[in-house]
């Protein structure tokens, strides 16, 4: 899995509950472009999160990201406000885009609620570049008016509510109102989301026009090590979280036929004796899959029980 | 050989006619009924959106192929997000609607087609860019109306066009071969 | 040697088997492929001998046949993203003669190879002699497609086609990937198409992928789209009446290198379509070219022969190949 390695550039605590952390290059060089909407998986302390990019998308200098103080949780956003510092460094895997602008909308209405306005920052931006037509509904917590300099640069074409009324009635709306070519963009809480997407369904609009931020729950996970063991050798080791069992097999001295390493050309397929599978690949057909006594070595891995690989 | 159909660009209902029920998770419709045949499924779509209490929203027309995308541009103009397309008759209208339904935007799962008829095709001529229409089935032989070469009429149907491949036939047979 | 020596060198021949079938064959990109007399691959656009003249030859087709090229209008910031994308290439894979560099609020482009020196606004249209696509377009070899991803697919909604192998861009555009792969028999029916498509939609920004492609050509002849169908496919009766010194010089392996990009900005996915052509003469030249090219032909199933439209002489280029 690739990382990108950045040093914390500045700190913003102004508002409460809220981090916003600068993050850089420590050699200072031009960090990845993203798409608008994207963002970085932080690992923060052990486990990783996703944090929206805000700031700029072309080639930019540094990387602005918003966390949220979440009592409950893993705790990985208390790392970031708790343990980590200026001057730190932290590791994240280079931005993923999965809240792309729609090309081809007439308009964009973004509604969002609390931290969910970070998606939309880069959304504005971009809008901002090429001349579109944005519409913006914002709520959030009194005091937390994240990124509100932002919003306010749109103008009469965003609403900034604190009241949940008002919210409702402005949003109910605005569903009901927009031009035909209208696509909606929606992040918040999962209850927020649920909400907003429900109402817009009753109110006739199609799935192809409603987008919601995911960050990539479809993003391959690091998966937990697991135990294998090659049966003309009689080798057996583990495979790390975030190592393929391809690319351990190549650590250790076997060749193994590869091409893509993600999943779909189907090279990598190697024989498996005794062992559950835990397939994560395109090629293998169902059939296959159940019959488990195959696996695409570049994506897919063991179980509980050792993976006897037959090489 | 010929892949499967399904796999292919010619819309299912472009090969049997398809008779769908109103799409009712609309709010607002715009229904262009082609042709009696048209006719009659428009009558049942508009019964479906009755029950459903949204009859009010409805704007229905009878056209002829030739006035369908003044019609739905129209429509468009004051259209909110909500709308659907609903399109009823012979296929080779409904592509040709699609077609233009599509560059104005439209997405697919804001259009529902019924076809009554698949044997009228337009076929487009890759050679010279003209457009032939004829009752006439895929992998079958037709002379461009403007050319004149003969054309395979092929299973690849141009998404905005709405117009069936044609490319010459006989270009590989040897010269003065009768066929 | 019938071809310029460069040509042989980079020749990416094909086949990495002695039987071929479709398959999803994406690899990352930028790594250099050896052969036995030269390597390909290190770049994703790629500058060689025959720059000017093809160059020429693109222009040639779009002043005869302008449906060759054509932007929906949302797709003008993917265009822009691209045209970018490839100064960037071009300026890496060409540093002594092509630079991108930032200029004041924009940019200057510089191209010596064409005596071109160029500022520019991004997103500003007037600063540019043509529309962005077109202006790349005009300084690349590579044919390009833009595929815009939304609702759950990708549509081919821009692109400059001009060396197409029997298909017809000007028909495509505005079709999904899907789509526009349907008419070949085998690719949807065993998957190989969708895995494709599934992978295009997870390339994130920063990712370059790479596959190849191949049929026979004949004649040194780039433009072989379907709207020309007329002027060559009688090439594929004729060429069974000359003699075999003639027959090794007019059947070329024809090879497409694909280039697969995110692009940045717009989300966009760049297709690159670079082509490349051998004489079977020069292929035989070389030994493990030679055996392997007869024993893919002669082993390629009829259906896939005779979509790639080389039913009609195949058996004879094995045969030439073999007692070459």
């Amino acid at each position: 899995m690739n990382t990108i390695k950045l040093v914390v550039t500045a700190v913003d605590d102004t508002i409460g509950g809220i981090r916003t952390l600068t993050l850089a290059d420590p050699d200072g060089a031009a960090l990845p472009s993203f798409t608008p909407g994207s963002h970085i998986v932080v690992d923060c302390g052990g486990s990783a999160n996703a944090y929206s990019l805000t700031g700029d998308g072309n080639s930019p200098t540094a990387y602005v990201i918003s966390v949220l103080r979440c009592d409950e949780g893993a705790g990985g956003s208390r790392w970031i406000h708790d343990e980590l510092a200026l001057g730190d460094t932290v590791a994240a895997g280079p931005p993923r885009s999965a809240f792309a602008p729609v090309l081809r909308a007439r308009r964009h209405l973004l509604v969002a609620a609390g931290i969910g306005i970070t998606p939309m920052v880069s959304h504005l931006r971009s809008a901002q570049l090429w001349g579109r037509d944005v519409r913006m509904l914002y709520i959030h917590r009194e005091g937390r008016a994240a990124y509100a300099d932002v919003v306010a640069g749109l103008g009469e074409h965003a609403s900034i509510h604190t009241g949940r009324a008002e919210f409702t009635d402005e949003l109910l709306a605005a569903l009901a109102d927009q031009p035909f070519g209208t696509h909606l963009y929606v992040c918040g809480p999962a209850s927020f989301i649920e909400y907003v997407t429900g109402a817009a369904a009753d109110l006739g609009w199609p799935v192809s026009r409603i987008h919601l931020e995911h960050f990539g729950s479809d993003a391959l996970d690091p998966g937990e090590p697991f135990a294998a063991r090659v049966t003309s050798t009689g080798e057996e080791f583990v495979v790390d979280a975030g190592v393929s069992l391809l690319e351990e097999l190549e650590r250790r001295g076997f060749e193994v036929p590869n091409l893509c390493r993600r999943g779909v050309c189907g090279e990598c397929r190697l024989p498996v004796s005794a062992g559950a599978i835990t397939h994560r690949d395109l090629y293998l057909t169902d059939a296959e899959k159940k019959a488990g006594d195959a696996l695409m070595a570049c994506v897919s891995r063991g179980g509980d029980e050792t993976l006897e690989v037959a090489l | 050989m010929r892949p499967d159909l399904e796999l292919t660009s010619v819309p299912g209902w472009a090969l049997t006619p398809t008779r769908p029920d109103a799409d009712l998770s609309g709010r607002a419709w715009t229904i262009v009924a082609f042709g009696p045949g048209g006719a009659d499924i428009a009558r049942d779509w508009l019964a479906q959106i009755a029950s459903a209490g949204g009859e009010s929203a409805v704007r229905l027309h009878h056209v002829d192929a030739g006035e369908a995308i003044e019609v739905l541009t129209a429509d468009l103009a004051d259209a909110r997000v909500g709308w659907r397309l609903m399109m009823a008759g012979p296929a080779e209208a409904c592509l040709q609607l699609r077609g233009a339904a599509t560059g104005l935007g439209v997405a697919d799962d804001e259009m529902t087609v019924a076809s009554t008829e698949v044997d009228s095709r337009a076929v487009h001529c890759v050679h010279c860019g003209a457009v032939t229409r004829a009752r006439v089935q895929l992998d079958e032989v037709l002379p461009c109306g403007s050319c004149e070469r003969k054309l395979l009429v092929y299973y690849h149907v141009s998404r905005r066009g709405g117009t069936y491949l044609g490319f010459m036939v006989d270009a590989e047979e040897p010269a003065g071969a009768v066929s | 040697m019938i071809s310029t020596p460069d040509l042989v060198r980079t020749f990416p021949f094909p086949f990495a088997a002695d039987t071929y079938r479709y398959s999803t064959n994406v690899e990352p990109a930028g790594s250099a492929v050896p052969t036995p007399v030269g390597r390909w691959g290190e770049r994703v656009v790629d500058v060689d001998s025959e720059y000017e003249h093809e160059l020429a030859e693109r222009a040639a087709v779009l002043a005869t046949d302008p449906t060759r090229s054509a932007v929906l209008p949302h797709m003008r910031p993917a265009c822009w993203d691209a045209m970018l994308t490839l100064m960037r290439e071009l300026a890496s894979g060409y540093p002594d003669s092509m630079s991108l560099q930032r200029h004041g609020a924009g940019w200057r482009w510089r191209n010596d190879r064409l005596g071109i020196e160029q500022d520019f606004i991004l997103g500003d249209e007037s600063t540019l002699p043509a529309e962005p696509l077109a202006y790349i377009a005009g300084q690349v070899q590579e044919d390009i497609v833009l595929l815009d991803q939304r609702d759950g697919d990708l549509f081919g909604d821009a692109g400059v086609v001009t060396f197409a192998a029997d298909w017809s861009f000007g028909f495509d555009v505005g079709m999904t990937f899907l789509e526009i792969h349907g008419p070949v028999p085998r690719l949807r029916a065993t998957g190989v198409i969708t895995r494709a498509r599934e992978f295009l939609m997870r390339l994130q920004p920063g990712e370059t992928y790479r596959r190849t492609n191949w049929t026979l050509t004949i004649g040194r002849r780039l433009d072989v789209s379907t709207e020309l169908y007329h002027e060559w496919g009688p090439d594929r009766t004729m060429i069974n009446g000359v003699t075999d010194e003639e027959f090794g010089r007019l059947v070329h392996l024809r090879v497409e290198v694909q280039h697969l990009i995110r692009l940045p900005e717009s989300g966009s996915i760049c297709f690159l379509i670079r082509t490349y052509m051998l004489p079977l003469a020069d292929i035989a030249a070389v030994d493990a070219w030679r055996v392997r090219a007869a024993a893919v032909l002669a082993e390629l199933p009829e259906d896939i022969a005779d979509y790639k439209g080389i039913i009609g002489y195949r058996d004879r280029a094995v045969q030439w190949l073999r007692s070459a």
